[in-house]
């Protein structure tokens, strides 16, 4: 295909090493994830934490497949991860059910997704980032006003942590260890499903799309419908985590759902390095909520410092965390052989 | 039904007011100003300073004799060259992110604003704060069923005036004209050997202090607190997109429309009536995709 | 792979300093006398700093710190220095969920006091069910605090919206008129408090000319005011929240129409009109204290105000710092009359809480209501005070009511408290 043209040893590596289904960064984070609760006291941290920064994950995985991939900039992802709360609480105070309605969860988010995407899919750049927060705001709205079904602004609350049954293994959510290692779990499928899909016919395309979409659509592909696919997709997960945290919280709120809400996933997303990498999100998703835990506790203008860290990782490091460390990579490697020329900026669905 | 249109009207005029700043800025510069919701706070909160300077000190005895008409009129004309220069630094940042990715340039001013709010929370504490207006515009009438704040009419008429002299600005002067060709092609107003650096500063700075007029003449009735911003963005976003990107008549006639909604819903079903701006942009744009007078934009590429 | 070791380890390395920091920060809220001499009992304090309530969050923390300095100064609670940790809770009830979390899991604090918002209050308040950890919601006036959404381990110290009512509703009647008409935020507090209006006014013998639902986020209320000058009324009667009702205020003082009816508002808390002109605080409104009430004690109090927060731009202690201070108070006494701080001795001791009229300076005795765990307070009806210009002397009181007389009854059928055998035992 054309567009594999430009990328040359690195990147032939990067997608070879594609074709795994696991891979040794998978390994490590999973190690580091699995192993957290046994070191988290030690450094100051707790296991309610480890879940929330778990769900961040995989929301900021999810997000990454419009960001990163498709250069799409949503601003209103933060609806799909709202609503995947509602649904999970309302389908588990229904069935009582934790996996029909997490199933649920992801379903309507995805749901809410694909409608918001018949609107938006012919759109791109700024335009497609106007659309999307005006979706947004019209959910958040209907979750407010619609007090009956989603308890409005004191959202839905009395959603219990159940005991989950798998077979004959029983776990009880009600421990956050529990539930950690639950949410991880997901996060380890959805790792697994996502870096298939980035390094399939379907994740071509999205680059494709995103690097250029007129020469995509001469090539051959369908853009609106590879669009309309991956929103829908990236609702699915925003769905799914949203699901979660109504789990980990025992309740859904209308809050993450406006403006701000989703404009913390994009920032989390971009302070990780979503744009070059296929692990940025993931750095991203922990470093935004730990430190948000931890300037939460330091300062009460925590707000005006998150303000100038974002505006600082616009200003000088626009490809985040992965970005700084992809090029400080590059350099050790030109320094130590001459090695071809760093390719980093061709390499977003590579790998670390 | 006479008065809730009366009262729509003058109300779609100050939200028409609202999106202009917020139009010029994405219309030529390719950027979402999220920090127009701050811009415009930090606009009726230099305002209110002008106005009550509570930290002359002694020398300020002398000029509060002065009558509350001519300080308001002073806050109304120096508060926007104020926010304007903010806008220039602004406008330094995003400088950074020009041909680069669109969105970065929108990150960029949602960090802005974060810092903004926060700083306006840390000067001037996280309060409600009240921006006097001159007795000669304060108080109501009523006239049968009607009942009217006489500031709604001055601020709907001051709305007024400022949309024609941008109006002017736009379609008079050869630098109204450059405005637009950026709006409209960038590239091509390069090739004509246009600084567009400049007029992208230029444009900036109109756009903040738009936003710090329209701040300056709204907040008396939305009431003046660190957070008033987020109020203002929303609706801003709603009349840009409803009458489409980078088009003046798009943003008055969209702002009309949303305001008439609003006035009219508010009289005969309240509970909808800031839902209702949401239902009539789904509403259009289930018909127009691009809003009432977008064309096709080269933001679209 | 080794550069990728090296960076998780220069990030763990972050995060022990990151901790290490806040450390540093714990010790240094607290100063117990005899620090380390027993285990410090620690105070987690969820006010919000950020969002709507941020300005009613800072009075509510202070209010709270107060509390813990005296008593630390008196030697501490069963003679364990008090330390606190403040979070910032941001007017967001998911950040309250984690903050809370946080309290109990990572802090370890003892119990968590401060709220404003409902929302936050009911997220804090469900975790803290689930560990059994005492919370006390200080300042949020929603009727669900001590109806549906009331916990065992939640007590709630202000007055709510439905006692606001019924306060207003009897002595304006005989004064003002009796076609009422109602503006009522459309969420759930705004139906709670319109509908014991409505119930009260028609048992009262007035009618209701209409009532006009205002959504939540409303900025313009030039619509409603045009409306309900076409209902003539002789009351209207606003239950109208937060920002809205800040909106409202500036409005109903534009058009001058403050004078023009009888407004009856709900509670208006201390910070949110502090520094505002008289001219913009319109009708009758509640409140459950007042720095100008002539009661012994109020004037000591307000220099021990003072003395405390010298660096606050509210230079007298309002409702909120008030409820935040007793709150504190009252548990601390619980604690020591429990002679422990084991969670369901402490609960049984505040469910027991009677504090005399005189030192709480109020005009009637107070009293935790055993069943909803809502503190029965004197409710005061006030007004702007346009006699003076002081910034402090912002009210004129004009009655207080005996909480017998305003019991919330409604809430008291809604709320089902968790037995004690569902409520897990927590002992800091």
């Amino acid at each position: 295909m054309a567009l594999t043209t430009p990328l040359t040893t690195r990147a032939t590596l990067a997608n070879a090493r594609g074709q795994a289904w696991i891979t040794k960064p998978m390994l490590i984070t999973l190690g580091l994830l699995l192993t957290f609760p046994l070191w988290a006291e030690a450094v100051g941290l707790y296991p309610y934490l480890g879940i929330e920064v778990v769900i961040w994950m995989l929301y900021a995985l999810g997000y990454n497949l419009l960001l990163g991939y498709t250069g799409l900039p949503s601003f209103g992802q933060g609806a799909f991860f709202g609503i995947g709360a509602y649904a999970y609480g309302l389908c588990y105070l229904g069935t009582h059910n934790p996996l029909v309605a997490l199933l649920c969860a992801g379903l309507v988010g995805g749901l809410g997704a694909a409608l918001v995407a018949c609107f938006v899919a012919h759109r791109r750049g700024i335009y497609f980032a106007l659309l999307t927060i005006a979706c947004g705001q019209v959910f958040w709205f209907v979750s407010m006003k619609w007090h009956s079904l989603t308890g409005g602004e004191d959202g839905l609350l009395n959603i219990h942590r159940p005991d989950l049954h798998l077979g004959t293994l029983t776990v009880p959510l009600k421990d956050n260890v529990a539930l950690f290692y639950f949410v991880v779990a997901v996060l380890a499928v959805a790792i697994v499903f996502l870096w298939r899909l980035v390094h399939s016919p379907f994740g071509k395309a999205l680059q494709a799309i995103r690097m250029n979409e007129t020469r995509a659509r001469f090539v051959g592909y369908n853009v609106w419908l590879t669009k309309w696919t991956v929103v829908t997709l990236s609702g699915v997960f925003a769905g799914l985590s949203g699901g979660l945290l109504a789990i980990s919280q025992e309740s859904a709120y209308p809050d993450v759902m406006n403006v701000h809400g989703s404009g913390f996933i994009v920032m989390a997303t971009l302070i990780g390095g979503g744009t070059v990498s296929f692990w940025g999100p993931v750095l991203g998703a922990l470093v935004f909520i730990v430190a948000r835990d931890l300037l939460g506790a330091l300062t009460e203008t925590w707000l005006l410092w998150y303000g100038l860290l974002f505006m600082g990782v616009v200003l000088f490091q626009p490809e985040g965390i992965a970005g700084a460390y992809l090029h400080y990579k590059g350099k050790l490697a030109r320094r130590l052989s001459a090695a071809p020329p760093k390719l980093q900026e061709e390499a977003p669905n590579g790998s670390l | 039904m006479l008065p809730h249109l009366v009262n729509g009207i003058a109300l779609g005029i100050l939200f028409g007011l609202l999106a202009l700043g917020f139009m010029l800025i994405v219309g030529v510069m390719e950027v979402i100003n999220l920090a127009h919701g701050s811009l415009f706070a930090l606009g009726a909160y230099v305002a209110m300073e002008i106005v009550n300077p509570g930290w002359l000190g002694g020398l300020s005895a002398g000029y509060l004799g002065l009558p509350l008409a001519l300080r308001y009129a002073l806050a109304l004309t120096l508060a926007p060259v104020v926010i304007g220069l903010v806008g220039v630094g602004l406008e330094r940042c995003i400088r950074r992110t020009y041909g680069k990715k669109a969105e970065y340039g929108l990150l960029l001013t949602f960090g802005a604003a974060l810092v903004l709010e926060e700083g306006i929370r840390i000067v001037w504490g996280p309060g409600e704060k009240n921006l006097p207006v001159p007795e000669a515009v304060n108080g109501g009438f009523a006239t049968g069923e009607l009942i009217y704040s006489k500031y709604r009419f001055f601020a709907a008429f001051l709305g007024m005036v400022l949309m024609a002299l941008v109006w002017l600005f736009l379609e008079r002067t050869p630098y109204g004209a450059r405005v637009k060709a950026g709006a409209h092609d960038s590239e091509m107003v390069r090739a004509l050997g246009i600084n567009i650096g400049r007029l992208r500063v230029f444009v900036f700075a109109l756009g903040a202090a738009l936003a710090s007029l329209a701040g300056i003449i709204l907040t008396p009735i939305w009431g003046l607190r660190p957070h008033v911003g987020v109020d203002a963005v929303i609706p801003s976003f709603l009349i840009i997109v409803l009458g489409g990107v980078g088009s003046f008549w798009g943003a008055v006639i969209a702002g009309l429309l949303v305001g008439i909604t609003v006035g009219l819903t508010g009289g005969y079903a309240a509970e909808w009536s800031v839902m209702s701006m949401y239902l009539l942009l789904i509403f259009v744009l289930s018909f127009r995709a691009r809003g009432l007078m977008g064309k096709k934009s080269a933001l679209e590429a | 792979m080794k550069t990728l070791l090296r960076t998780a380890l220069a990030l763990s390395a972050l995060l022990v300093l990151g901790a290490s920091c806040k450390k540093k920060d714990d010790a240094a809220t607290g100063e117990g006398p005899k620090a380390g001499a027993a285990k410090p009992i620690l105070i987690g304090i969820t006010a919000d700093s950020s969002g709507q309530y941020a300005n009613s969050g800072d009075s509510d923390k202070r209010g709270v710190l107060m509390a813990i300095e005296e008593w630390n100064a008196k030697g501490g609670l069963l003679g364990r220095p008090i330390k606190s940790v403040h979070l910032d809770t941001e007017t967001t009830p998911a950040t309250g969920s984690r903050v809370a979390e946080r309290m109990i899991k990572q802090d370890k604090v003892a119990f968590i006091v401060g709220g404003v918002s409902s929302g936050v209050a009911n997220a804090i308040s469900q975790v803290a069910q689930k560990y059994g950890v005492i919370y006390l919601n200080t300042n949020s006036s929603s009727p669900s605090e001590s109806g549906e959404n009331c916990h065992r381990v939640k007590f709630v110290w202000d007055g709510n919206g439905n006692n606001f009512a019924q306060a207003a509703v009897k002595s304006a009647m005989g004064t003002f008129g009796k076609r009422w008409l109602l503006i009522t935020n459309d969420y759930g507090w705004g139906h709670d408090t319109a509908n014991a209006t409505k119930k009260l006014v028609s048992e009262n013998g007035g009618t209701i000319v209409g009532e006009l639902l205002v959504p939540q986020g409303t900025r313009d209320f030039s619509a409603i005011l045009l409306k309900a000058q076409q209902k003539s009324p002789e009351v209207v009667a606003a239950a109208v929240g937060g920002d809205d009702l800040k909106a409202m205020r500036a409005q109903v003082s534009q058009m001058k129409l403050g004078e023009k009816y009888a407004w009856l508002n709900n509670q208006q808390d201390w910070p949110d009109v502090y520094g505002l002109p008289r001219t913009d605080m319109f009708g009758v409104f509640g409140t459950t204290w007042y720095q100008g009430l002539d009661l012994p004690g109020v004037k000591d109090f307000i220099a021990r105000y003072k003395k405390a927060n010298a660096d606050a731009t509210i230079k007298t202690p309002g409702n909120v710092f008030y409820n935040g201070y007793w709150a504190t108070r009252a548990l601390f006494e619980a604690v020591d009359r429990a002679k422990t701080t084991n969670s369901h001795a402490v609960i049984k001791e505040l469910e027991k809480t009677k504090i005399p009229a005189a030192v709480r300076m109020q005009h009637h005795d107070a009293t935790m209501n055993p069943n909803t765990h809502q503190l029965q307070q004197t409710i005061y009806l006030a007004k702007a005070n346009l006699q003076s210009n002081d910034p402090d002397e912002l009210f004129k009181i004009l009655s207080n009511t005996a909480p017998d007389q305003v019991v919330d009854k409604e809430s008291e059928g809604k709320c089902k408290l968790e037995p004690f055998d569902a409520t897990p035992v927590y002992e800091p």
